[in-house]
Order: structure tokens, then sequence, then C-alpha cells
């Protein structure tokens, strides 16, 4: 494995554990100040601001999603969502000085209320360096099912 | 279960039975009685422009399309093949070219329903197969109509018109369209189609229910509020944050809302109006002073209403362009779809802000939607036990005021639930629809 393949591979990994560990605070700060994180809601979809999206979110937005998922009033966390993901088909799509676009595939098992469901799709993240590490100024997610019938989403995937 | 025998009893003016949310047997009876007489809202103009387009809808259990003619003319039919009944359109949204073309055997349909032609015609020679016959064409929908490119239908052929069946709701329709300079709306920017694992009717009651939402929504106006908090002090509360954290005003604000409920179930709880001062308002402002005057502007401006109801499918959100569009499809599953429009003629930040609207409040992965769901999930499995059989619609009952066509209360009153329970009762107890 290439040095760049092994050092965004590890970064995937270990923002794929914070997640699990809904250590969202910590999760947040991986993104740049001006950071994206975009699930598109179709296919073909042109762009985020003509047309909805399951997530379009700014820092702002990011914040206040992790506020509320640990309120204590969050219904819809009682209990809360539990999760694991998996990540793989780790390939770098494109690296041109200190940016690195990687694509992966996602395989995320959710359990709530009794529940288990199965979500997954793709990752394609845009990571900046930064530093010794990486920041995220894009993380895009395209989950298979975008375009059918949803139940809610509520954390981040 | 007798409550199907027993319909009259179910439902009294300030409570309701359990069962009218639980009992798949009078499900199987709003099927037949209100949604096999009501009229249904199919689909808007603007999502079919081009002659073959198709869009896909729900009429109680019946899957329909509307389909634009060449010659302009909308058409609604049933989504099944005379021959051996194959459904014919299989997308929510497609084009079907010149001719509907079953994908079974190939039998071919005009856009309005009329049979175009048949493979190996000549095996038919002799026998009672009959172009001219309907039973060979594709069901037309008994009826149909659109009132400003909202289009509608019913199965019922016999039953008011569509201007009759929305009544005083029409002024909903009427604003959502005269806000745009132009006058017209179209549908765009996609939608959002979600599960509730609840009654319909839950869903509706909550359309208006102006006492849930500081309840209901605490923690996402808990977070809007810690993250206005959080950013450098004095500003003003950004958009996006604004339409999270307006769901914690106290009980004195929604109760001065005005609340309105007419015949047939529909209704409306207002807003209260101020002048708007961002500037994606302003700009909006300009383009209809400048299509219809400074005068006209402000009576379209003064109609501020939160949702609106079209009972039993719809219910538009005129202030920021949203449709939602509710399709029982089981007593405990309800299908609803969330659309957005564009006003013709406004700049596209109002459409852009009416897409953040949709994302941000009413999309299943908002932080808003989830605890509506979880709520009504949370009332469908509190109504299957044993620990009660009435539901309680006490809140400011008998103080409705009668107006023409209606009824009028506070904001905080359960006057919608009541209307809509008013109207259930007259449909359920009409005898059979159709
Ligand atoms: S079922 Fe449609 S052509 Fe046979
Ligand atoms: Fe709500």
């Amino acid at each position: 494995m290439s040095g760049l393949l092994a050092e965004v591979s590890a970064f995937l990994f270990h923002e794929a554990r914070l997640l699990d560990a809904r250590r969202w605070h910590e999760w947040l700060e991986l993104f740049t100040p001006d950071g994206m994180y975009w699930a598109p809601l179709t296919h073909d979809q042109p762009d985020p601001v003509n047309h909805v999206s399951l997530f379009y979110e700014d820092a702002l937005l990011r914040d206040v999603r992790a506020r509320r998922l640990e309120e204590r009033r969050a219904w819809s966390q009682q209990p809360v969502t539990q999760a694991a993901r998996i990540v793989g088909n780790i390939i770098v799509l494109s690296a041109q000085d200190d940016v690195v676009v990687v694509g992966s595939t996602f395989h995320m098992l959710e359990w709530r209320r009794q529940e288990h469901r199965m979500l997954g799709g793709q990752y394609t993240h845009t990571l900046r360096r930064s530093g010794e590490g990486w920041r995220i100024a894009l993380k895009r997610i395209d989950l298979i099912n975008r375009e059918g019938v949803q139940d809610t989403l509520e954390t981040f995937l | 279960m007798d409550a199907a025998q027993d319909l009259a009893g179910l439902v009294q003016p300030d409570r309701v039975h359990k069962s009218v949310y639980t009992d798949p047997a009078i499900f199987e009876l709003e099927m037949a009685r209100i949604f096999g007489r009501a009229w249904v809202y199919v689909g808007h103009d603007s999502q079919i422009p081009n002659a073959g387009d198709y869009h896909q809808a729900l009429i109680g259990r019946e899957s329909v399309f509307m389909v634009r003619a060449p010659d302009g003319a909308v058409h609604v039919l049933f989504n099944r093949c005379p021959h051996k009944g194959s459904k014919l359109v299989a997308f929510p949204d497609g084009n079907a070219g010149k001719f509907l073309r079953c994908p079974f055997h190939g039998w071919s349909f005009r856009c309005d329903g009329g049979l175009h032609s048949v493979p190996a015609r000549a095996g038919y020679d002799g026998t009672a197969f009959d172009e001219a016959n309907p039973d060979f064409s594709i069901r037309r929908v008994p009826r149909q109509a659109s009132y400003r490119g909202f289009v509608f239908a019913s199965l019922a052929a016999d039953g008011e018109d569509l201007e009759m069946f929305l009544g005083g709701i029409r002024t909903s329709i009427d604003n959502f369209c005269d806000r745009a300079p132009q006058g017209e709306v179209e549908v765009a920017g996609g939608v959002f189609r979600v599960w509730q694992h609840s009654n319909w009717k839950i869903f509706f009651e909550n359309l208006n229910d102006t006492s849930h939402p500081m309840v209901t929504h605490e923690s996402s106006v808990n977070a809007a509020r810690a993250e206005y908090k959080s950013l450098p002090a004095g500003g003003p509360m950004p958009f996006k944050l604004h339409i999270i954290e307006g769901n914690g005003e106290p009980y004195e604000f929604w109760d001065k809302l005005e609340m309105v409920g007419y015949d047939r179930g529909h209704s409306f709880m207002g807003a209260i109006f101020k002048p708007p001062t961002d500037p994606v308002s302003l700009a909006h402002i300009e383009t209809l002073k400048a299509a219809y005057g400074e005068a006209r502007t402000q009576e379209i401006l003064q109609i501020q209403r939160h949702n609106s109801i079209i009972y039993p499918s719809c219910s538009p959100h005129t202030s920021f362009q949203q449709l939602r569009v509710i399709r029982p499809i089981a007593v405990d599953r309800t299908l609803v779809e969330i659309y957005t429009f564009r006003l013709k003629g406004a700049p596209p930040e109002v459409f852009q802000r009416a897409v953040v609207y949709a994302n941000v409040v009413n999309s299943p992965s908002s932080n808003v939607m989830p605890d509506d769901i979880e709520v009504y999930n949370r009332a469908h499995e509190g109504l299957q036990t044993d620990g009660g059989d009435w539901v309680s619609l006490h809140r400011d009952a008998g103080r409705d005021r009668a107006i023409p066509g209606g009824f009028t209360a506070n904001g905080l009153s359960e006057l919608p639930m009541r209307n809509q329970f008013r109207a259930w009762a007259e449909y359920m107890s009409a005898g059979e629809g159709r």
C-alpha cells in the first residue's frame, strides 16, 4: 500500500470509529472551517443549492445536529441509535499538492428500538492537508437507496 | 369488529374513539368512503410539461398516473393495462414517449388512454374484441379537475365539483400562487419521500397542532438556541436556526395565531405578519411590486399562513413554498411526500430558501421531523393498549365561532382536529362512495 493510500485509509477508519462511538464533537473537528457534509437525494442531482438533499450541512448545521443528538428530550433518540460502519474499497481518485480526493464504499448497520437496519453506499472525501494530518473539505455520501422512501436519518452517516 | 357498524358513536364533538386510528376494518371503510369519494391531489401541472410526461400517484389504494397528451391536455388514468393487468408506467415520474406501450404484450395506448394498437391484430378478427369498447382502453379516473395547476381526481363519478369541495381553503392555493410575480408556481428541486409508521390521521391532525411544537421539538429548539449563543453576540439569528428555533415560541405566541377550519375537513393556521427585513424577502417583494403594484402586493403579503390542510390528501405551506402529500398505505403506515415549488418570476434566492427550509425542517433527515415521527409512532402504539378508549379533543371545545363555510378559533384551539372529524363522520356515515 502506498504511503498516501495508507495515510488516507487510516484517516477514514479513524473517522468511522469516532462516528460509531458517537464522539460527535471530535468528528466535527475533522472538518475544515468551510467544510461541507453532503448526501444528495438523487443519482443525477446537479447541485445542492437548487435541489433538496438528504444532508447539506455546513459547520453551523453539523453543530446543531451534534447538539440535538445529545439532548435529553430528543424523543427519537430514546434509546439512541447504535451503529457500526465498515469502510472498504478505498481508492485515491486524485491527488494534487495538498488536496486528495478519496473514494470508498461503506456498509453501516444501525440499531434502534429493536430494529436493525442496513445502510450502504459510496463515500467521496475531499481531504486537505493541514499540518501533520488531514481535514475534510467535503464529505459526500451517496446512499444506494437515496431515491427510495426513507425512514428517518438522524445521526451522521 | 363492531365499531364499523357503529361509526356514529366513534366521533363525538370533543373526543374520538381510539379505533378510528387502529382498526383495520375502519381503514378499509375509509378507503371506500373517504378516498373513494373525495377529491384527492394527484400532482401539479408543472410536473408533466411535455407530451408523454407522466407522474404517478395513489388515490386510496388505486395506482394512477396523470399524463400529458400531445394536444396539451392532462389525463388521469388507472395504471393498469386492459389486456392482462400489467402496470403501464414504472417510475414515479417519467416520459412514456408517443404512446403508452405495455411492457407485457405490447398493446399501446394514446395519452388519453384510448387503445392505439395491438400486435398481430388478425387474431382478434371475428372475436368480441372491439377497439371502440372502453373495456379495451386504459380506464380513466372518473373525475379530474385542476385549480391553478393543482390537479385533483375523484374515484366517484358524481359529487360536488372541485371548487365547491375546496371551499374556503382555495385562498391558500391562491396565496401560494399569488406570491409568484407571474401568478404561477412550479414543482422543482426534487421530492423527499418518508414512511410514517402510524395512522394517516395522526399526521393530518399534527399539521395544525399548535400545542405540540415546544414539547415535541424541545431537542432541536434547544440545539438551535445553544448554537445561536455560541455565535458572536449581537448578530441576527441565521435563517437556518430561526426556522428550527421558531418551534420554541411560548404558548401565548401560538394562541394569538388565527385558526380557521372549513367544511370537508380543510383548515389553516395563520402566522403573525411581521414585515420582513431580510434581503431575500425584500428582493422578492420588489418583483411583486413590479408585477402587481404596491397595494396588491401588500394584500398578498398580509396573508401569512403556516400549514394549510386540504383534507384528506395534502398540505401546502404557502410562505415557504412546500407541499406535503399524504398517502395512507395501511392502518399503521403512511407515505408522505414533500415537494418544493418555485414561484415563477421571483428571484432564484427565494426558491433556494424553500430548498433550505425543506432540508432543515421538513426532511426525514432534518433535526425536526424525526421527533415528530417518533411521537406519531408512540401515539399509534399507545392507542393500541387497553389504557383508555378515547382521544381528547377538548381544548377550547364549544368555543368555535361560525364563519361562512366553517369555523374560527384561537390559535391553541383543537378546532382543526374537531373539524377533520366532522368531515370524517360525514364521509363515513354517507355509505359507499361509489
Ligand atoms: S398485459 Fe398489457 S399487453 Fe398484455
Ligand atoms: Fe412537529
